[in-house]
């Protein structure tokens, strides 16, 4: 009898900590989040997916040098993407970095697309998110559609052979399937509470 | 001009250099004090190639990353305590470019007794760290010991204490 509890015990325990960590699968509900932005505004991703052809959720970092190496990227991308109804939000989730070290960042850096600090990294638990840069695309059904990485060099902008989620919003936008909805972020670890 | 003892000098330092760094042997203390070089795959394949019949731990570091510099001590008292029992430490950091500075004043700091290289700018950062090892994501300090035979033993992602490392390395080494 006590054997067969400590195995529905330790069934359970499983069965919660594959809850807690289990990452979005493609073409699954993304969990929808409210958010404060830094310039005191609020986001829904249930909305904003609503009102956009789609929304890119980008985990960034102050201090990240992966992160950092993206920061004209991202830019460029919001501006071109955001021209044909996309939406970059970035989200920190990094314990370490405060509301004002992300705000000042996103100042010097001119980033105009929403950012917004992430308490307790609650949306990177719902996301399953562990690096930065790590991207999420959900498209107006509420659906992901794409995740991983921003493309394959970090390091040279100049030698990216893969722009990955240049490709995913292409498709998107033309109403065609991701070929590689799945890449392997590659940054710095996300620095839970 | 150079006088011929001048020269004589420096071509007994210059040797001395090279036979420290020379593959299969440890690097004097504080003889890889500079970068030596940059590694892609194929470069750090070929490394571990020459040092077959050791045990080899790469460690992958940044200067920005604190918990690797917080280990970085643990990692040349290692290689000065176990080297000598067939431990070959080769150290790549994965700074930019841009912080290659950074880098050699680090090593000139720290004065590391093992080499350490550069990541080789270019190329897909996932066919890299795949190559290394696929649970790895980028996080720093990351790890892998290899066996004398060559075979990849662990991946130890994280800072990890003297002792820790200790424990894994001499399981790899046997007794002595």
């Amino acid at each position: 009898m006590r054997t067969l509890k400590s195995l529905i015990l330790a069934a359970g325990i499983m069965a919660l900590a594959r809850t807690a960590s289990a990452a979005v699968e493609i073409g699954a509900a993304a969990p929808d989040f409210r958010l404060a932005t830094l310039d005191g505004q609020s986001i829904s991703l249930a909305e904003a997916a609503k009102s956009h052809k789609a929304v890119v959720v980008m985990f960034i970092a102050t201090k990240c040098p992966y992160s950092n190496a993206y920061n004209d990227r991202m830019k460029a991308l919001a501006a071109s993407y955001g021209a044909r109804g996309v939406l970059f939000v970035g989200i920190n989730s990094n314990s370490t970095e405060p509301e004002d070290e992300a705000r000042a960042h996103a100042r010097a850096h001119g980033h105009s697309f929403p950012i917004a600090k992430d308490p307790g990294n609650k949306i990177a638990d719902l996301y399953d998110a562990r690096r930065t840069p790590e991207v999420f695309v959900v498209t107006p059904d509420g659906k992901l559609r794409y995740h991983g990485r921003i493309d394959d060099n970090s390091e040279d902008a100049a030698k990216v052979s893969s722009p990955d989620l240049k490709n995913a919003l292409d498709a998107l936008l033309t109403g065609k399937p991701v070929e590689h909805a799945e890449t392997k972020a590659f940054g710095c670890t996300i620095k839970r509470a | 001009m150079i006088s011929p003892r001048r020269a004589g000098a420096f071509f007994a330092s210059a040797l001395f250099l090279l036979l420290a760094v020379a593959p299969g042997s440890a690097a004097a203390p504080g003889a890889a004090a500079r970068l030596s070089g940059e590694l892609d795959v194929r470069g750090l394949q070929a490394l571990l190639a020459e040092q077959k019949g050791r045990v080899v731990l790469v460690n992958f570091w940044a200067t920005w990353c604190v918990p690797c510099r917080e280990e970085f001590p643990d990692l040349i008292r290692l290689q000065k305590d176990l080297g000598p029992r067939g431990l070959t430490i080769i150290g790549i950091s994965t700074d930019f470019a841009g912080q290659a500075a950074a880098v050699e004043a680090f090593l000139s700091e720290t004065r590391p007794n093992f080499r350490n290289y550069r990541k080789k700018a270019g190329g897909d950062d996932g066919a890299f760290i795949d190559t290394i090892d696929e649970s790895w994501g980028g996080e720093l300090p990351f790890s892998v010991l290899f066996a004398a035979d060559g075979r990849k033993l662990r991946v130890l992602s994280g800072k990890r204490s003297y002792a820790q490392y200790r424990g894994e390395i001499a399981k790899a080494l046997g007794r002595p």
